[in-house]
């Protein structure tokens, strides 16, 4: 019984690790720009499909190799939406931004289905028989996947204590004019942020199908988890997205054992709708006031 | 011909839908993505009462209070929250209201949704019924654009613009913010769940399927292609989005490239949202300022 409860908690921390990379690129982009970018889950949408067509004739490239042009069209396309929508927008109206950013999600989407159609596909991978660990199994891409998100984690972790990029970074998600005024070039600011999100949306995409498949959908259902993550650690704070990222992911898993699966989401919709009423600047509330 | 009266009873229950919408979105600034939600709770309402021997003006009546009730308890515990957050609490409640139509499978059928939404009988259900429900959708959409005229002009559609553009402006003034962002919520749901109680009743087939994020997402494209702010401009949104989308079936398209057709109407929606909000996003028609 206890391996059973321990299973859950290690498909949690499995599924948790995933949503934190979703949920770290979303926070940095509402901390600097302060708005919430619906189409995030479209980049992870991409990231994975992408990753599909380069593995697939004409390509049939290994997948470790299909990832590299993966996220480099993930990035491309995370810069362009910044470019030609959001950038355009930043002085109107924010309600405006996050109409755009609905449309923009619903655009992506779409041109997934037209030209991957709405099933669901799979990397075609090898069947990995799980390995087990005293009764608790966990197959290879899951394993991968772990490793994968922390190596990120830690190489964003360094970035923002030991650059000097991750200090203006830093700056600018406290306070974008000041930084601005201050001489901190913006260009490269914003280039900064909108590269990292794309990269952690991309390759989470990529884990995500690896582990399940993909369709159309699974950005914006990641994107929700994100969110919840987010608000969990408190928006704009990274450190919170992550543990907030792993807390829905155990959460979720372990409701499991509790509740019927139907009601498996249910849990971070509730989670959202509390905090939001709650607790808006998170349970760790290190930079608070941001509503 | 009979076709094109089923494309103006579509037209009509989208632009109240749009309408009711607008209420909260353009004059009150509330930006509530989840308004779906009172579409569905009115169409499973009156759905659900009318398929359990309740007389179906009863049951519509039932419909248009619950989804108010259900809207004042929203407008309770969201209206604490500004801008994109109060848009996102909406949104979320949307989707938990969607959970629990497909979950709760004793009371809803789940999936496999409800058939047979039995209509009025001096209605009917044979051909001739269309022109008897495009009368009563007509008389719909009427009653609820000159209701909501009335309100905009009267010192309550002029106060929620002022709470739209300044909020402490309209307490200053002595306005009681809270109590009247509630009633534009409370008279939106309830003109949402008669949108949802027309469909219910038109389609008489209804499933959690039709009340998703797509569906939002249209009618939030018919509101700010017609012009938010004005009760026009969303009655005009909603006709013109529809009569487009019909319009796109009738492109002669080879039949192997049909599957493309949807997923194209999809790209173009989420396109012209963009192109407005960067170009034109008072919409179509705008508000007069005075």
């Amino acid at each position: 019984m206890t391996a059973y409860y321990l299973q859950l908690i290690v498909n949690g921390i499995i599924a948790g690790s995933i949503y934190a990379m979703f949920a770290v690129g979303l926070t940095m982009v509402y901390g600097v720009f302060k708005f919430i970018n619906f189409s995030h889950g479209e980049l992870i949408t991409w990231g994975a499909y992408l990753g599909l067509m380069f593995t697939s004739p004409p390509f049939s490239l290994p997948l470790y190799q299909a990832a590299v042009p993966a996220l480099a069209i993930t990035v491309a396309l995370g810069l362009a939406q910044d470019w030609f929508i959001y950038r355009p927008l930043r002085q109107s109206n924010p309600v405006s931004l996050l109409i755009a950013s609905i449309g923009l999600s619903y655009l992506m989407r779409n041109a997934i289905r037209l030209f991957w159609g709405s099933d669901f596909q799979t990397f075609n991978l090898p069947v990995a028989r799980g390995l087990s660990f005293g009764g608790i199994y966990i197959t290879i891409p899951q394993l991968f996947m772990v490793t994968a998100a922390v190596v990120f984690l830690t190489i964003l972790y360094l970035l923002f204590t030991r650059t000097l990029l991750g200090k203006s970074l830093r700056a600018a998600s406290d306070n974008m004019e000041l930084a601005d005024i201050m001489g901190i070039n913006m260009t490269r600011v914003t280039v900064t942020v909108w590269v990292l999100a794309s990269v952690f949306a991309g390759t989470g995409g990529i884990l995500l199908a690896m582990d399940t498949n993909m369709d159309p959908m699974m950005g914006m259902s990641s994107l929700i988890k994100a969110f919840a993550a987010v608000l969990l650690g408190g928006a704009g704070n990274v450190w919170g997205a992550l543990v907030g990222g792993l807390f829905i992911g155990i959460a979720e898993n372990v409701s499991v054992a509790f509740i019927s699966p139907g009601y498996k989401d249910f849990i971070s919709f509730a989670l959202i709708f509390i905090l939001l009423l709650f607790r808006p600047t998170g349970i760790f509330g290190i930079k608070g006031g941001v509503r | 011909m009979d076709y094109l009266y089923h494309i103006l009873v579509l037209a009509m229950i989208f632009s109240i839908f749009a309408m009711s919408l607008n209420l909260e979105l353009g004059f009150a600034g509330l930006y509530n993505f989840g308004h779906i939600a009172f579409f569905a709770i009115g169409a499973y309402t009156s759905a659900l009462l009318s398929l359990n021997g309740v007389p179906i003006p009863l049951a519509v009546v039932a419909a248009l209070v619950v989804a108010g009730v259900i809207g004042a308890i929203l407008a309770r515990f969201t209206l604490g929250l500004t801008g994109d957050y109060f848009g996102i609490a909406t949104l979320v409640f949307a989707e938990m209201v969607q959970l629990l139509l497909l979950n709760e499978r004793d009371i809803t059928r789940g999936p496999m949704g409800l058939p047979g939404i039995p209509r009025p009988a001096w209605i009917g259900s044979g051909p001739e019924s269309l022109v008897w429900f495009l009368l009563v959708a007509g008389m719909g959409t009427a009653i609820v654009f000159l209701l909501l005229q009335r309100l905009a002009n009267a010192p309550f559609g002029r106060a929620l613009k002022v709470v739209r553009e300044d909020e402490f402006v309209a307490q200053a003034l002595g306005k009681d913010t809270t109590r009247l962002k509630t009633k534009a919520m409370v008279v939106g749901s309830v003109l949402a769940g008669f949108a949802g109680v027309l469909w219910a009743h038109y389609i008489t087939y209804i499933s959690p399927a039709d009340f998703t994020l797509n569906e939002t997402i249209f009618v939030l494209l018919c509101v700010v292609v017609g012009g938010k702010g004005t009760n026009l401009g969303p009655l005009l949104g909603g006709f013109a989005i529809v009569f487009f989308g019909e319009f796109v079936r009738f492109i002669p398209i080879p039949s192997e490239f049909s599957r493309f057709v949807a997923p194209l109407q999809g790209m173009i929606y989420g396109g012209l949202l963009i192109v407005m909000m960067l170009k034109r996003p008072q919409g179509l028609i705008s508000e007069s300022r005075r």
